[in-house]
């Protein structure tokens, strides 16, 4: 496995011990990224409960956005089998659902199970991008936000609004579902976009059923999710300085820890592929990165070391979004020695022959 | 290493025991006394003896109960521990679970809901809570492949092949099935569901597809008995909901879950709709009595806050508009999904306080401790920490009636609790948190003190306070080793996730393959729940089905 110390070739223990030396001297540090498997996870938490750091996973304003809204008012929700196989009326909102395969699949199937085995489905499509790829029937929002214009068709959907022939015509085959699905990706329409859905799938249950279906993040955003509740009782962002688990959104946001100046050094975990952030490079920091991803190179950080990608040259549990469940994923090819897990238990083992704590 | 607990009151109602003796230990296993000097003597004097407590439902993983933590994370406080182990004064989370359940005397945890199509997820999260054995009931009872199964009438063969490969595959130790039907039947827009009710496109009703489970659990021969969460649970007249299920047993070997959800009689049966309910306890004791094939645990309930969670989606989107605070979540899943709906037992509030009595009342009344197991339906009831509390009231006439005093007079108008003399023993304790259990779980080596018993093992300093007294272990032995002294963790150790020792058969296999592939473009890798997921070793331990 490659690894690299200030720019220079090193072997995997040698690296460890950098950053070990790293953390260990470091007052406030910070773990971001997260994009790895369970295992990786797990160990990077308990490794910042050890030394008193904060974690903050890149699978960032989707997941808040979702998480905000369900801790103020809950949430409806179904998963893309039980769309696939029961929905007789699907409603995409905004541009990202189309990016995939999921919505062309959805419109060139028919239900299978439930009331409406065998109909035709209807979609609909509002704000999406027309174009023409799938079949559906698309309503235009004009200038307003998705937020705004799902808020309007609440209030067709409520009796509050009537008269305009699109959104009522919508509002009527919304309610007209016997087991309708919205697909939405919460980054695009945001917090108040998925609060403003809930509050229509709540209205529109008064008399059907009618489920969210929420696009997973690309990160991994919502297997840490699951491991973070479980390990503290707590979403993240997290941190453990005070040697409590404390969630704060604002206070454990990373890029704004290392641009206030409050972090002194740095752990990117991205076992898996993510976006690195632009401040990496000159700040403090381990990169722990994929064998043979973009980011497996002496400039990424201080400190490199390259580990195995789950479902490729390592085994893990990750997110699979087509199920939306965490999967056990085998290495498709040679495991590699270095797993994202056992480099990071390496250096806790490291910090704790130092007999450092936060 | 030779162990001798010496000097203290050991109880052990399988054993006969209600006396002051000893408990000798060597590796990880209760021994008969030896003439050999123990290496570590254990002065019990003063104090009460007692197998580990085992439980038997309590929701401790899986996604609905992450699901809980994101909703309501207010429910529990966290507090700073410089010290001590990793998460475990995270309130709510799975360290702090172990931690507690330890505290209180606990070794054995079943969380009673594994989904199948989540069972990964929720396996990690058991293996993430220290100090206990845990183990999981794989539901069924919703699953499209189970009801076409039943609905093109196959074989009962085709059914028993199909509930064996699903608890191997999801790794259960026994299974449950909760509301049976009514998760499909409410995506399908029904609302209210008895037993003998039509399940819309199937033409099944939950009578045919609890049996059709019975006699698959029977014939595989899982040690558990079906695990049931009937119909209607915490209506009015849902008693009526309990009797039948018991009578469509037909004497065939059934676990009622959260009893006292059902133990609610209609006051005007000319007018279900009217006036609220009354205790059904006596009615439940004597269905009880009457049909020695059953078992139930209770599911009592506490004052104050608590986070309900269910797969019971039909029910869950039923108590929506009583949630308090008012946010609930309601996942349609692949079969059950879940619901989460936030709750407050109003302290002294009339309904939340009948509730509380009707709870006591049935284990009051119940003559066999044994088949009356003691749970909270965690956190459904409120929080299991409670325990010591119930205890306390359930030996303590004194007790009950100082707190009776507090509550409305609906609790004499509408139960008999005030009437009731009786107070347990610490051997009927035993019974309801030990070795019923541990039997009704089909685990022989644990719920008892006899030789050959695992050494689970836990020692309370004797005092009138129970709730003190059964809330902080003076010591607490795991397979022999100390996690617990003085109330407070000592030694941090993983237990095992207790799964039964089946095998399935190649053909549904096979069949099973081919469903998940047309169903979710995936197969049986995609619920597959590998050793090799699992960041620590030795995670699972076998239990064999009965002979």
């Amino acid at each position: 496995m490659a690894a690299w110390v200030k720019g220079d070739a090193a072997d995997t223990d040698a690296a460890v011990e950098a950053a070990a030396a790293l953390l260990a001297a470091a007052r406030m540090p910070v773990f971001a990224g997260l994009c790895a498997d369970v295992a990786a996870v797990r160990a990077a938490y308990r490794l910042a409960d050890r030394i008193g750091a904060s974690l903050d996973p890149v699978a960032g304003p989707g997941l808040y956005a979702e998480l905000g809204s369900l801790s103020a008012g809950g949430a409806l929700t179904t998963t893309a089998p039980e769309t696939l196989g029961r929905a007789d009326t699907v409603l995409v909102v905004g541009s990202r659902p189309w990016d995939g395969d999921l919505v062309s699949e959805i419109a060139d199937t028919k239900p299978v199970r439930g009331l409406s085995a065998g109909d035709e489905r209807t979609v609909l499509a509002l704000g999406g991008p027309r174009n023409g790829t799938s079949r559906h029937v698309a309503y235009g929002i004009g200038n307003v936000g998705l937020d705004v214009a799902i808020g309007h068709l609440r209030a067709f959907v409520r009796g509050h609004l009537a008269g305009e022939a699109a959104f009522g015509d919508l509002a009527q085959k919304l309610a007209s579902a016997k087991f309708g699905v919205v697909i939405y990706d919460a980054g695009e329409i945001g917090e108040a976009g998925v609060d403003m859905l809930q509050g229509l799938l709540k209205d529109l249950n008064e008399k059907t059923r009618f489920f969210a279906l929420g696009l997973a993040d690309p990160f991994q955003g919502r297997s840490v999710l699951q491991l973070a509740a479980w390990t503290t009782g707590q979403a993240p962002r997290v941190g453990f300085g005070r040697h409590l688990p404390e969630h704060d959104p604002w206070r454990f946001d990373s890029a704004r820890q290392v641009a206030d100046g409050e972090a002194d050094a740095a752990l990117w975990l991205a076992a898996l592929p993510a976006p690195r952030p632009d401040w990496l490079v000159q700040f403090p920091a381990i990169a722990i990165v994929g064998e043979d991803s973009a980011d497996a190179r002496p400039d990424t950080a201080e400190i490199v070391i390259t580990v195995g990608v789950p479902g490729s040259s390592a085994g893990g549990a990750v997110w699979n979004e087509r199920r939306g469940v965490i999967g056990y994923v085998p290495a498709s090819g040679n495991a590699v020695a270095a797993t994202a897990a056992g480099v990071i238990a390496g250096i806790s083992q490291k910090i704790a022959e130092k007999g450092a704590s936060c | 290493m030779l162990t001798r607990i010496h000097g203290g009151r050991v109880v052990d109602p399988t054993d006969g025991r209600d006396a002051v003796g000893d408990v000798w230990i060597e590796n990880g296993r209760v021994v008969a006394p030896s003439e050999r000097k123990p290496d570590r003597t254990i002065d019990a004097a003063g104090c009460v003896v007692m197998a580990g407590g085992v439980e038997v439902h309590s929701h401790i993983a899986g996604g609905n109960v992450v699901m809980s933590r994101l909703l309501l994370p207010e429910l529990y406080v966290s507090e700073s521990a410089p010290n001590g182990h990793p998460f475990a004064h995270a309130g709510g989370s799975g360290s702090w679970v172990g931690a507690n359940y330890a505290r209180m005397g606990y070794t054995t945890a079943v969380e009673p809901a594994l989904p199948p199509s989540n069972a990964l997820a929720t396996h990690l999260e058991l293996a993430d809570i220290p100090l206990l054995d845990r183990g999981a009931l794989a539901v069924m009872g919703n699953d499209d492949h189970l009801l076409q199964l039943l609905r093109d009438g196959e074989s009962k063969d085709a059914v028993r092949d199909l509930v064996t490969h699903t608890l191997a595959h999801a790794r259960g130790l026994g299974v449950k099935c909760i509301n049976a039907g009514g998760a499909s039947a409410f995506k399908d827009g029904v609302l209210k569901l008895s037993l003998d009710d039509e399940i819309p496109v199937y033409g099944l009703s939950t009578r045919k597809i609890m049996t059709a489970l019975l006699d698959a659990v029977e014939e595989i021969g899982v040690p558990h008995p079906l695990h049931v969460h009937c119909n209607n649970l915490g209506l009015p007249g849902a008693d009526d909901s309990f009797v039948s299920t018991l009578e469509a047993a037909e004497g065939r070997r059934i676990h009622f879950a959260h009893a006292q959800f059902y133990a609610y009689g209609v006051v005007d049966p000319n007018d279900p709709s009217k006036g609220g309910f009354r205790s059904a306890a006596e009615r439940i004791t004597e269905a009880m009595e009457a049909h020695p094939n059953a078992t139930y645990d209770v599911g009592q309930v506490v004052f104050g806050q608590t986070v309900t969670i269910s797969l019971d989606i039909l029910r869950q989107f039923g108590g929506r508009k009583g949630a308090k605070p008012k946010k609930w979540v309601l996942t349609a899943g692949d079969a059950e999904g879940g619901g989460v709906v936030p709750f407050l037992y109003k302290p002294r509030g009339s309904v939340s306080s009948l509730q509380w009595a009707i709870g006591l009342e049935l284990m009051l009344l119940s003559k066999d401790p044994e088949r009356t197991i003691l749970t909270t339906d965690h956190p459904n009831g409120g929080v299991f920490t409670e325990y010591p509390r119930i205890i306390h009231l359930l030996m303590s006439r004194e007790e009950r009636e100082k707190e009776i005093a507090t509550l409305p007079a609906i609790v004499g108008e509408r139960s008999t609790l005030p009437t009731i003399e009786r107070e347990y023993t610490l051997s009927e304790i035993a019974q309801l948190t030990r070795s019923g259990p541990a039997k009704l779980l089909g685990l022989t080596d644990r719920g008892h003190l006899r030789v050959g018993a695992k050494a689970d093992v836990a020692v309370y300093r004797d005092s009138a306070d129970r709730t003190a007294m059964f809330s902080h272990a003076r010591l607490v032995l795991k397979d022999g080793e100390t996690i617990v002294e003085d109330g407070e963790v000592v030694s941090w150790r993983s237990g095992r996730t207790l799964e039964l020792d089946v095998e399935a058969d190649a053909a549904i296999v096979k069949r099973s393959e081919t469903y998940l592939q047309d169903r979710f473009g995936q197969g049986l890798d995609s619920f597959a729940v590998p050793d090799a997921a699992f960041p620590e070793t030795e995670i699972f331990e076998d239990v064999a089905c009965r002979a």
